[in-house]
């Protein structure tokens, strides 16, 4: 029964919430003997203690799990994960709770916490590779290796509290991801535990091999789980030039994108920033210094060898000037570098403040149709009547239409809604994806069905099969449910197929 | 009863303003010790929106004990994108939550204590005794851990006695008045007298200031709001009567509590005004010496290796993160070492360390390591709380290493020789 | 190598060939994948098996050169690929061991990489999405056009380097590079007494910034292959703007004797070091067995060729 007079806050706005408390009738066996394993501190089964298992990083999508464990060590996992196999349990693995697909939504099932899996087991500062637990977050890597001149090159937006274990499931991609590739191309082994406790190592097949390990990566903890990686370190670049161009339209900035490319310049990153993104990023604590009455900025760095570098930078410049730039800045130090780059990374957050709720996409284009599209947005924005803001990776011609609305207003969130799906039917009219990094998870599962063929949908869940046949890891995400069983393990996809074809 | 129109209602925006990305989970203590996101800021503004929704109740014990572990350090509201205000909304919750359950029996002490001048008159004396008799020392060593880390938070405020000297400014940058604070005059005598010296000596006039009460934050801090509205009223009354052009102060969480008292006033229409007027007086010790270059310190032979910790306070609260490491820099007798994690709490947070010593210890705990591995012989920070958790946990570890405020190096540093013109 | 039987199968798209896996599996044949049949002797032999031709799937289906991409049929020769990227300064530098006579698909189907695999990528890094009929007369069409994709299960990389034993691999979507505005290749000599100098120096050189597209180490039996004399002990291949070429070229003086090298050399290199091949050692553990078995339960793709009982 409600206190408090008002709206509900934000945490508490549900699609279709379930009544609450909801606990699975196994339950309270389940968690005694995942107790003694873990020990009881680290088993949740109140449904105040669940409250905040309720969601990830997406905004309004919850779904309450029947309880919460979390292993302390690699020993405590596998024999989680054996005691989950043994009651016949589905489960959804989780890391820091940042993923943007509500892909660690638990509905009624276990949820299985990673983030204390958190220890960095071994540097090879020769080998440039290093060896960690699930639960270690991103940016802390990159910490721990800084003093070899090395760091972790995959920097999704979140990695200053996102997982090494989150971002392989996602295969989690980041601004500097043009040119240096995503979460896969740095991933050389890892142990892992499949849902029917059986350990086993994965790798890229290199030795003689199908690669199990590609396979694995961005399989959204639908696979298994991770024990330990081995991931592959880089070099610290011998010298670093960041650029910011601003732009009277989002059309030249979007233009400047695809004649950098197309001059054979490969920069570290590459990224767009749309009027409305400035205006959030600027009146936040994170104030870049991006100028306010750009239609578009474009965020470019440029890296590698001092020799050439500055060649690059200046053929950069050439080409946004060429494409319309008003003004084309170069950081002085890191200092500066540091603050444009803050204001890209904190971006999404910034757009918290605009208005209470925030819709968040992301989508894949052929680079030389961005242009069209942005203005296509645009348009569909207007027709909608709501305000996308863009902040993406335009090198990748990965857009992220980010929407903040009041979603306790029906009419807003039903024009928000319409408009995504909108701007997501377009993309994949182009040629597109449905997603560059985030992930299908639940958010995107309605899109599967346009994206692919049954058939290529159907070998998807062979390659599921492969790894878990009983379909019990991280059921009713990603691809469409078909399976019986898979069913009734996961009411939330029911639900939002049931959603699906209402609309 | 409904929670329409508690503290927490009125802070209700600040809960909307969360998208929960969970930036802040990292840079949350308690979550990083305990390992449950109900320990964390995303957990806790969940909960607390759950009270105010009614999803949960008030007298749930577990909500009750993940708000109370929140050492209130604010390092969330860093590494916040959106902007939430977290100190404010945990304030306001336990303001709203104290209503209905009494705070532990030590915490309603302390804070009776610390509002009444002459009670803590006497038990800062008792204190002063227990340390200058080595008893404090002695309990530290004998007693077990638990129990001893009081002891040992005392008997590391002790200073060596060091030479008298005398400065000489000319008070070209303006008059300052120095709240003194109760632990820092009480506890830290020596540290106020250097501040008062070093401020001279880059150019501050320094008055005295009668009539001061201790601050309120402990009792804003555990949600006796009203109890420290009454300390600010009395505060903000007796900086009026004085001339000076700033308030300097030297203890972080006294000096964050400061600049918060248009926030804490401002629903108290005779005071409101006034206390953003005291508030915009309100400076950091280390402000005012950065500002002033500060003046270096004479450069010497063999220099002593000193790690700068950050008082949560003065980095996340205040947002005073370079002035501190400037002045350490001036020093031309230590070298500045790098210490990881040094924006992280060390799990002092006013009180907290007496009603929750469990959680304290084990967020000193990695502070402690950290501060091993950087090598350090001296470790800088400007919060008594800080100086006594950290030396505190020195002292039961038997290490070489000592917990310093940076103005006393840098006094340190002027006694052993007129610093140039 | 034995010579698969039976009269050679050419389906003429991917709805053919869907009906000729089921027919096969029907009649309990087993199909040989060939593209242009130039590595028809690697992986243990197949028998029993009939030929499948992909000539039909063969040519450039679409580039757009400001997107860097490019779909190709799978019997499309890295030498017709080459020559399409390349008149717009573009390459897909997947340079697999062997020559160019070979096909994209098969490059793509064996993951086969080469000298410069690890500067450039490796065909596991420059495969962007395929389409393919798998053994239970499936068409995938797996992954896509665009650089980025994390949509979906990735049957991309479950298919790339599975050698044509879960899927007929028809077309493959691939990334591409623009070519470096300038490249120069380098053989550094030294004698018996300086080897050791010359390697410290090359190992420096390599762990620096100036990262060069390949770094090939030669011991006296491959630099005879390449017909260099046995003072040759490194090939060097650096592409970049003028300025790093020149700040490469003079790094590399630094390190030794370095005579400048005709870039053919490296398909000498490719034809003549190529490593023994890996399907002969696959790793044949419970997860691979269970996707063959998925993928191609009645083993009818290849039977054998990886060394799983036919």
């Amino acid at each position: 029964m409600p206190l408090a007079s008002g709206p509900p806050s934000s945490f508490r706005r549900l699609r279709d919430a379930p009544s609450f408390p909801r606990v699975n009738p196994d339950a309270p066996a389940l968690a005694a003997t995942l107790a003694r394993i873990v020990g009881a501190r680290h088993v949740l089964t109140r449904a105040s203690s669940l409250l905040v298992y309720r969601s990830d990083g997406l905004p309004g999508l919850e779904r309450q799990p029947a309880l919460a464990v979390f292993p302390g060590s690699r020993e405590e996992l596998v024999a989680v994960m054996r005691a989950l196999a043994e009651a016949e349990a589905p489960f959804v693995a989780r890391g820091a709770g940042t993923g943007l697909s509500g892909g660690a939504l638990a509905d009624g099932v276990t949820l299985l916490g990673l983030h204390r899996l958190k220890r960095i087991i071994a540097v090879d500062a020769e080998a440039r590779t290093a060896t960690v637990e699930p639960g270690v977050v991103n940016a802390s890597l990159s910490r721990a290796v800084a003093p070899h001149g090395l760091h972790y090159a995959p920097d999704p937006s979140s990695q200053t509290a996102c997982t090494i274990g989150g971002n392989i499931a996602e295969n989690a991609g980041g601004p500097h991801c043009l040119k240096y590739g995503v979460t896969l191309n740095h991933v050389v082994r890892a142990t892992v535990v499949l849902p029917d406790g059986t350990l086993t190592t994965l790798d890229r097949g290199d030795e003689g091999g199908y690669d199990l390990l590609g396979a694995f990566v961005g399989s959204e903890g639908c696979f298994g789980v991770v024990v330990d990686v081995t991931v592959r370190l880089t070099r610290d670049p011998e010298r670093v030039i960041t650029l910011l161009a601003d732009f009277t339209s989002v059309r030249a900035a979007a233009d400047a994108t695809s004649r950098i490319v197309a001059a054979g310049i490969l920069p570290a990153a590459l990224e767009l920033m749309d009027q409305a993104t400035i205006e959030a990023v600027e009146s936040s604590i994170y104030a870049a210094g991006y100028p306010r009455d750009a239609a578009a900025v474009l965020l470019i760095e440029v890296d590698g060898a001092a020799a050439g570098l500055e060649d690059d930078a200046r053929a950069v410049e050439a080409e946004c000037r060429g494409a319309g730039a008003r003004e084309v800045r170069i950081a002085h130090d890191a200092a500066e570098r540091a603050r444009l780059w803050q204001g890209r990374k904190k971006a999404f957050g910034a757009m918290g403040r605009v208005a209470p709720h925030l819709a968040v996409q992301d989508a894949v284009v052929p680079r030389t149709r961005l242009a069209d599209l942005l203005d296509e947005i645009r348009r569909i924005g207007e027709r909608h009547g709501v305000r996308v803001c863009n902040v993406f990776h335009a090198g990748d011609g990965n857009l992220h239409p980010n929407i903040p609305y009041d979603a306790n207003d029906p009419d807003a969130s039903r024009r928000v809604h319409g408009a995504m799906r909108e701007i997501m039917t377009r993309c994949i009219a182009e040629g597109g994806t449905i997603t560059g990094e985030h992930g299908v998870g639940l958010d995107k599962l309605p899109y599967m069905d346009a994206l692919f063929t049954a058939d290529t949908l159907d070998a998807m869940c062979t390659l599921r099969d492969v790894f878990d046949p009983s379909r019990r890891a991280n059921p009713g995400k990603v691809v469409p449910v078909r399976a019986c069983r898979e069913w009734h393990a996961a009411p939330a996809a029911r639900a939002l197929a049931r959603e699906a074809v209402a609309r | 009863m409904s929670l329409a129109g508690s503290p927490l209602d009125r802070a209700r925006a600040g809960l909307d303003a969360c998208v929960h990305c969970g930036f802040c989970l990292p840079a949350c203590p308690t979550y990083l010790a305990l390992e449950d996101e109900n320990d964390s800021p995303r957990g806790r503004l969940l909960l607390m929106g759950a009270l105010l929704d009614g999803t949960v109740e008030r007298d749930d014990p577990l909500v009750r004990d993940h708000l109370d572990k929140c050492l209130g350090c604010r390092g969330c509201e860093t590494a916040c994108p959106s902007g939430v205000p977290y100190g404010h909304l945990l304030e306001a919750t336990r303001e709203t939550l104290v209503a209905t359950r009494p705070l532990p029996w030590v915490a309603r002490l302390v804070l009776a204590i610390f509002a009444r001048p002459f009670l803590l008159r006497v038990a800062l004396l008792k204190a002063r005794l227990a340390r200058g008799s080595g008893l404090a020392a002695l309990l530290a060593r004998v007693l077990p851990r638990r129990v001893a880390m009081p002891f040992a938070m005392l008997a590391s405020t002790r200073r060596e006695s060091r030479p008298a000297w005398t400065p000489a400014g000319d008070g070209e940058r303006g008059t300052a008045t120095l709240l003194t604070g109760c632990v820092m005059e009480g506890l830290f005598t020596d540290v106020n007298r250097a501040t008062e010296r070093t401020l001279t000596v880059n150019g501050w006039r320094m008055t005295a200031t009668n009539g001061q009460r201790c601050c309120g934050a402990l009792h804003a801090h555990a949600g006796e709001a009203d109890a420290a509205r009454a300390l600010a009223r009395a505060n903000i009354a007796a900086f009026e009567a004085s001339a000076a052009d700033v308030v300097v102060v030297n203890s972080a969480g006294c000096g964050a509590m400061c600049k918060e008292y248009g926030h804490l006033l401002q629903h108290d229409p005779a005071w409101a005004e006034r206390a953003v007027r005291f508030a915009a007086r309100v400076r950091d010790v280390h402000e005012l010496l950065a500002a002033a270059g500060p003046r270096p310190t004479l450069a010497s032979g063999e220099r002593a290796r000193v790690a700068y910790d950050a008082p949560c306070h003065l980095q996340h609260a205040q947002r005073v993160v370079d002035p501190p490491r400037a002045v350490l820099a001036a020093l031309g007798h230590v070298v500045l070492v790098p210490l990881a994690d040094a924006d992280q709490c060390c799990g002092s947070a006013g009180i907290f360390n007496l009603v929750q010593p469990d959680v304290a210890e084990r967020v000193l705990a990695p502070k402690l390591a950290r501060i091993a591995e950087s090598g350090a012989a001296v470790v800088a920070t400007g919060n008594p709380g800080c100086l006594m958790q950290i030396g505190g946990g020195l002292t039961l570890e038997k290490r070489a290493v000592v917990a310093r405020h940076p103005v006393e190096l840098l006094d340190e540093g002027y006694a052993r020789g007129a610093p140039p013109r | 190598m034995t010579a698969p039987g039976g009269p050679t199968h050419t389906p003429a798209g991917t709805a053919e060939l869907a009906a000729l896996v089921r027919d096969a599996s029907a009649r309990r044949a087993r199909l040989r994948i060939r593209g242009a049949g130039t590595w028809m002797d690697a992986g243990h032999p197949v028998r029993d098996a009939e030929p499948l031709s992909l000539e039909a799937f063969r040519g450039v289906d679409a580039h757009t050169p400001g997107d860097l991409t490019i779909s190709v049929g799978a019997a499309t020769t890295l030498a017709e690929l080459d020559e399409v990227t390349r008149a717009h300064r573009q390459w897909c530098p997947l340079l697999p061991w062997g020559d160019d006579t070979g096909t994209v698909g098969a490059t793509v189907a064996t993951a086969t990489d080469g000298p410069c695999a690890a500067a450039l990528g490796r065909p596991r890094d420059l495969v962007l999405g395929v389409e393919a009929v798998d053994g239970r007369a499936r068409t995938l069409v797996a992954g896509g056009r665009v650089v980025k994709n994390v949509a979906g299960f990735d049957l991309t990389r479950a298919l790339t380097g599975s050698w044509g034993t879960l899927a007929v691999l028809t077309r493959l979507h691939l990334r591409l590079r623009a070519l470096p505005p300038g490249e120069e290749s380098w053989v550094l000599h030294a004698d018996d007494a300086g080897v050791e100098r010359l390697r410290a120096a090359l190992d420096a050189f390599a762990r620096g910034p100036l990262a060069p597209m390949a770094i090939v180490r030669l011991g006296a039996a491959s630099a005879g292959a390449l017909g260099f004399d046995g003072s040759a002990r490194a090939l060097v291949r650096v592409g970049g703007n003028a300025a790093f070429v020149a700040e490469s070229r003079s790094r590399l003086a630094a390190c030794g004797d370095a005579r400048p090298a005709d870039p053919a050399i490296w398909n000498a290199v490719r034809a003549r070091l190529a490593p023994e091949d890996r399907a002969r050692r696959w790793d044949w553990n419970a997860l691979s067995l269970r996707i063959r078995e998925r993928f191609d339960p009645a083993r009818l793709l290849n039977p054998g060729l990886l060394g799983d009982a036919a």
